[in-house]
């Protein structure tokens, strides 16, 4: 059973006149893909734009971090009470560099976290694929849970001008 | 086209042209096999001195373990690999988000200098179990840790540096997991199969670009903020905190100015070599030679306003502390230091990057950065010797009453810098082999981003910017 095809194409142009025909012709938004060996500008190929969450591993983090750190030079400065300086025992000028890099720790590790979810790395079933495309051609994937439609994207794909369609 | 990439330098209007995607994967793949027999020679000579080095590092720290006076020049070590290594890879991020074209077919060669990152956290061990407590006989000495746990130097400083090596490494292979597909795809061998490991199933789908280029603008923001704050620690607990009375709140900042300015001239030998000997002058334009060389000058120039920022404090103020730190760091023991650092870290640089004709090319761009990491190097041993050679017993004083006479380098300070060097060398030169040593994405990237163009009757280059 066809779960998915690839037309590959060596211009930019014709595998955007697919993606428009894929629309046109009735298939979903984040049913097809475009696949690149290198990153075209954004909505060069009127690709689906999906939302992400990226953004909030990195503040999430940094939130914690800076909450542990807070909690833990506090605890430290007033479990061995010490006065330095005439300063008051809770001195945020002396606490400020363990929060800053516990808070950058934190940020970091959560930013990695982030990025496994959010890339979906590692991608374990990388699906229907053609090493031509690291060599500047572009592949248009389309996915179905209907076989009927394979017809219909292939002929989508040719009217555009595939060199050729994989199937798998 | 190699003779029209040539021609190109001595003719500054006429760009190469664009090569093809599938040449330049097929190209720079190969890159990582088939290395010349200079190369191999190079590799081993710097491997073993990398070896010796550590050898050497750890017989001083048996024989000369107890005593702190002795170690002022794994000290400066430190600081010139945190500051070479450490810089290099802002060259991989900075100008990437001001969205430059000409840096993105030289990222690579920047990113590669974060494993270098390893030789600095191998010099440190040692310095880190040497450096004195922050009490002693119930006084504590004068830190920025004035009311924190005694171990806070140590551990919070080894972990920054740690933390500094783990977000560089995260930049590259966030940079790099495109190109680990490519080695996946036409690679052979054990390069195929390490490239499909660390390639993670990348396909290049929308969502991957999109999220490619978020983290390295993430990875890129964390790397300079922890950079920063590793030269702020690097500088004040290896560095100030070692000398009674020395406060200079410009130090750390000059100490990160300077940083730049070395990672800079790093990333401008690397490239050299790499082109000369790689035969990249296709894909390595002089664009990036000429850009590189503006900013190399710039941060020259910031070298100067820094260190007189900073000079001028002491001369003015005339306490004895300043005295004091004047006569430890400037006008004693290592004065011919303190002459032969300004000259070759900033006039002589200075003089030959002034010159526009000069930052047209390549050689004497090249020899300018090799004065400038030999001028850092001395005058990381100008700070950091004469710090280390106070006695701990004196480190309680107001400031310094006697000032230490000039300590020079034994056979294992000499192996141990000449094995730090070949380290970062090594490890920059063995990465070469695992990766393309530039990026396969970001040269198609730039090609399809830039275009060469006659303009009316000269030539030019149209690049376009989209987001």
């Amino acid at each position: 059973m066809t779960t998915s095809i690839l037309g590959l194409f060596q211009q930019p142009e014709p595998a955007a006149d697919a993606m428009d025909g894929l629309k046109e012709a009735g298939f979903e938004l984040g049913t097809f893909d475009v696949l690149t060996g290198t990153p075209y500008p954004e909505g060069a190929f009127g690709e689906h734009v999906p939302q992400h969450r990226l953004f909030r591993f990195p503040a999430f983090g940094a939130i914690i971090g800076f909450t542990l750190s807070v909690f833990l030079t506090s605890v430290t400065q007033l479990a061995y009470p010490m006065v330095t300086g005439g300063k008051p025992i809770l001195s945020i000028f002396a606490m400020l560099i363990i929060m800053y890099e516990m808070t950058m720790l934190a940020g970091v590790i959560a930013t990695v976290i982030g990025i496994i979810f959010e890339s979906r790395l590692p991608n374990m079933k990388p699906g229907i694929y053609d090493t031509r495309i690291t060599e500047g051609w572009i592949g248009v994937v389309i996915t179905f849970d209907d076989e009927s439609k394979v017809a219909d994207a292939e002929s989508v794909l040719n009217k555009a001008g595939a060199l050729e369609i994989k199937h798998a | 086209m190699t003779n029209e990439a040539v021609a190109h330098e001595s003719d500054h209007h006429a760009p190469p042209p664009n090569v093809a995607a599938d040449v330049v994967a097929r190209e720079l793949v190969a890159t990582t096999t088939g290395a010349s027999g200079r190369f191999k020679a190079w590799t081993w000579i710097l491997g073993i001195l990398s070896v010796v080095g550590i050898a050497a590092l750890i017989v001083k720290f048996i024989d000369q373990g107890d005593d702190s006076t002795k170690w002022g020049y794994v000290a400066a070590m430190v600081s010139f690999l945190l500051s070479v290594a450490g810089g290099a890879p802002m060259v991989a991020m900075a100008p990437v988000m001001a969205k430059a074209n000409w840096v993105r077919p030289i990222t690579r060669i920047a990113s590669l200098f974060s494993f270098a990152g390893i030789a600095t956290l191998i010099m440190l061990i040692p310095l880190v179990a040497i450096l004195p407590p922050l009490v002693t006989e119930g006084a504590r000495r004068r830190t920025i840790w004035y009311m924190a746990p005694d171990y806070s130097p140590h551990i919070w400083s080894t972990l920054g540096l740690v933390l500094l090596l783990l977000t560089g490494i995260m930049l590259f292979y966030s940079a790099a997991l495109p190109d680990f597909a490519s080695m996946r795809d036409h690679s052979t061998g054990w390069r195929q199969r390490l490239g499909k490991r660390l390639a993670r199933g990348w396909v290049g789908t929308d969502v991957q670009w999109r999220t490619l280029r978020m983290r390295i603008g993430m990875f890129g923001t964390f790397y300079f903020l922890i950079l920063v704050f590793v030269n702020f620690l690097i500088s004040t607990d290896f560095g100030q905190s070692m000398v009674p009375g020395w406060r200079d709140a410009i130090f750390p900042m000059y100490h990160t100015v300077s940083g730049f300015q070395a990672g800079v001239a790093g990333v401008v030998i690397a490239l050299y070599f790499s082109r000369k000997y790689m035969k990249l002058e296709k894909y390595i334009h002089l664009d990036a030679f000429w850009s590189l060389g503006r900013l190399l000058f710039a941060l020259t120039l910031l070298w100067i306003y820094f260190f007189y920022s900073s000079f001028i404090v002491f001369w003015y103020g005339r306490s004895m502390n300043d005295i004091a730190t004047l006569d430890l760091l400037i006008k004693g023991p290592m004065i011919y230091a303190f002459f032969a650092g300004m000259i070759l870290l900033w006039f002589v640089p200075w003089w030959i990057l002034i010159w526009n004709k000069v930052r047209r090319g390549t050689g004497a761009m090249v020899v300018g950065s090799f004065v400038i990491l030999l001028g850092l190097l001395i005058d990381r041993i100008r700070t950091f010797v004469p710090a280390w050679s106070v006695p701990p017993e004196n480190i309680h004083q107001k400031w310094l009453q006697e000032i230490p006479a000039t300590v020079w380098p034994d056979v294992f300070d000499i192996l141990i810098m000449a094995g730090g060097i070949s380290l970062v060398a090594f490890t920059v030169m063995m990465m070469t082999r695992v990766i393309p040593v530039l990026s396969v994405w970001q040269v198609q990237e730039f090609n399809l981003l830039a275009k060469p163009i006659r303009y009316i009757k000269g030539h030019a280059t149209l690049v376009a910017k989209p987001d």
